[in-house]
């Protein structure tokens, strides 16, 4: 899923192209919208989700709100695997999303060095394990919270073509991926794009789509090394991670 | 020494602190007693030595006046404007045996008697007892203020003489007490709202109480008796978690009737219960719905037993009573719904399953979120 294409040394790399950015801008506003209106639902007995509920209009409201919020995501997730895979398929990038062997053995190596084990760091690729992580969350996360969102929307739809304890599953499952997805954004997402120490307060690249070249050695030293043109093995001397030692943070 | 010294302060305390303690708990019993009965502020003709509790003999010597009259002659009427005969004659036993006949004289109702009795205003009788409205709120100001905002006084209030005010339930002379017995509550409803009160009867509620069973609700227990509710747009049916809940979730009841306590957990745990919670206190307006409550699926006056073949939610009326919201449901719909039980292994697996995937999963995820953050700034620290 790689664009991006080499520059000038000194120049900001494009990291993401527009539409990637026009995507994340998308996902971040419908599932700021999609929380704003279906946590009060789900902790409706709490003191502040009435409140909440009324100044957003009442509970009706709130779930057009809500179903909006989600068919406009759903669009969004359908055009992004359509192009995904069309783009994969056509071999024109890399499917450098894709969750490799090279990720475990980078986790592994990752908890080594946070732990002092090896001064050792992993050399990541376009994606480090983390980043894969967090985006097949969200597109599981996604396509659960879209499958049980559309049973919960149409009930007597879904009971003509699956078995009538699927509709209460899916009321389950949707509160529970939707808390989920909840938390790990506010935890996960919120540290590593504003308070991670390499990037706080902001880190802009999914906005403009530039990362700056130390950024991109720094983490991305694999894809760097690539976009100027140099193989892996010729640059590592065979060997991803023999570099100098190289600290976070 | 000082412990002794010590030893013998608290030794002498200790009853004085006890002997207050009984004096402020006495005085607290008391003040109840002597509260004035709830009355208007600006009530005249109040006796002020109310007799708490004297054996109901007869009517206060001094209502003999009236009495020489009115308790005398049963044919003794008096023609009004309207064409209808007004009955002066008073039932003097009954009044005497009802809870007022050994505190109330003639006048403490009648205030605006004097003799030789004036001319009144009254076309009709019930011209006179909505102009008695205001009498009962001298002594029972709580109750009197609850019906302002009941559907009674507001049908009252646009022009309908014909709402029920305080005499038409509780009676004028020979007033008892309104619970006792216990079957006369409805019956009293009755009076007016008849339909229902047939309907009522033979319900599982109605037939027990018929039947001499104490347990079931009568109207007031559902509708209040004083401030009762119109029960159209929605409103109360929104709140039959809480009032049908009253009993179904009081296990020692339940228990003499083998009867869940779950009912209103699950309800509420579940979609429709969640929508009812929010909308609580809406009205439906137009075509639009309000989330179920108990009573919309199970019935309101007619309510049967859950496995009565007449029973909207029994197995084989249940898509019929779906229908009422959910038009287009098919014959599979009602499995949406699982009756009131908490899923589990038995009664609902895959309701089960999900539920119990995420109980692992929420807990695991963040564990694992917040070790990797906490690792990385770990090794910042010690990096720097």
């Amino acid at each position: 899923m790689s664009t991006a294409t080499g520059v000038p040394a000194g120049q900001p790399i494009v990291r993401f192209n527009l539409q990637q950015r026009i995507e994340h801008v998308v996902t971040m506003v419908t599932f700021a919208g999609l929380c704003l209106t279906g946590l009060p639902q789900k902790f409706y007995t709490s003191d502040w989700a009435p409140k909440m509920v009324g100044f957003l209009g009442g509970i009706d409201a709130i779930r057009w709100i809500h179903r909006f919020f989600g068919v406009t995501l759903a669009i969004s997730v359908v055009v992004h695997l359509g192009f995904a895979l069309q783009a994969v398929a056509s071999r024109k990038v890399r499917f450098s999303i894709a969750i490799t062997q090279q990720d475990f053995r980078d986790a592994i190596v990752q908890l080594r060095y946070y732990l002092g084990l090896t001064e050792e760091h992993p050399r990541y690729d376009r994606f480090d394990y983390k980043q894969k992580w967090e985006y097949w969350s969200l597109m599981v996360g996604n396509i659960i919270m879209i499958l049980s969102g559309f049973i919960l929307f149409y009930p007597t739809v879904a009971a003509r073509i699956m078995p009538g304890q699927f509709i209460p599953a899916a009321k389950v499952a949707h509160s529970n991926e939707g808390l989920l997805a909840f938390l790990v954004i506010t935890i996960w997402h919120i540290f590593n794009a504003h308070l991670h120490p390499d990037v706080f307060p902001f880190d802009t690249t999914i906005f403009t789509g530039k990362i700056s070249r130390e950024r991109m050695e720094h983490e991305h030293p694999l894809e760097l090394a690539r976009l100027e043109g140099e193989g892996e093995g010729e640059a590592h001397g065979g060997a991803p991670g023999a570099h100098a030692p190289r600290k976070v943070g | 020494m000082r412990r002794a010294l010590l030893v013998l302060v608290l030794v002498l305390a200790t009853p004085s602190a006890r002997g207050e303690e009984k004096g402020a708990a006495g005085s607290a019993k008391a003040a109840p007693e002597k509260a004035p009965a709830p009355q208007a502020g600006a009530a005249p003709a109040q006796p002020t030595d109310k007799p708490a509790a004297k054996a109901p003999e007869s009517i206060p010597a001094d209502e003999e006046s009236c009495a020489s009259c009115h308790t005398t002659d049963e044919s003794m009427t008096l023609d009004l404007a309207g064409g209808e005969k007004l009955s002066l004659y008073v039932d003097r036993d009954a009044y005497a045996r009802s809870v007022h006949g050994d505190m109330l004289r003639c006048t403490d109702c009648h205030a605006d008697m004097d003799y030789p009795h004036q001319e009144k205003p009254y076309k009709t009788k019930r011209d006179m007892t909505v102009a008695f409205y205001e009498q009962c709120k001298k002594c029972h100001f709580a109750n009197y203020t609850k019906t302002l905002d009941g559907v009674h006084y507001a049908l009252m209030a646009k022009g309908n003489k014909q709402a029920a005010l305080c005499v038409d339930c509780h009676g004028a002379h020979a007033i008892g007490r309104p619970t006792e017995p216990r079957t006369k509550i409805s019956e009293t409803c009755s009076g007016c709202h008849k339909g229902v009160y047939q309907t009522y009867v033979k319900s599982v509620h109605g037939k027990a109480l018929v039947a001499g069973n104490p347990d079931v609700p009568v109207c007031t227990d559902c509708h209040k008796a004083h401030d009762i509710e119109d029960p159209r747009g929605g409103a109360l049916s929104l709140r039959t978690a809480d009032i049908c809940g009253r009993c179904h979730t009081n296990q020692k009841l339940m228990a003499r009737y083998g009867l869940s306590t779950n009912v209103v957990q699950t309800y509420l745990a579940d979609f429709h219960g969640m929508a009812a919670t929010l909308e609580k206190g809406k009205r439906a307006k137009g075509q639009g719905l309000l989330a179920p409550g108990c009573t919309d699926c199970h019935g309101i006056h007619d309510i049967q037993k859950v496995d009565d073949p007449t029973s909207p939610v029994v197995q084989a009326n249940l898509v019929e009573t779906c229908r009422k919201c959910h038009p287009d449901a098919n014959r599979n719909f009602p499995k949406a719904w699982l009756s009131h039980y908490e899923p589990s292994w038995e009664k609902a697996p895959v309701v089960y399953a999900v539920q119990l995937f995420y109980n692992f999963m929420i807990p695991f995820m963040l564990a694992a979120v917040v070790l990797q953050i906490a690792l990385h700034l770990w090794r910042v620290v010690v990096n720097r």
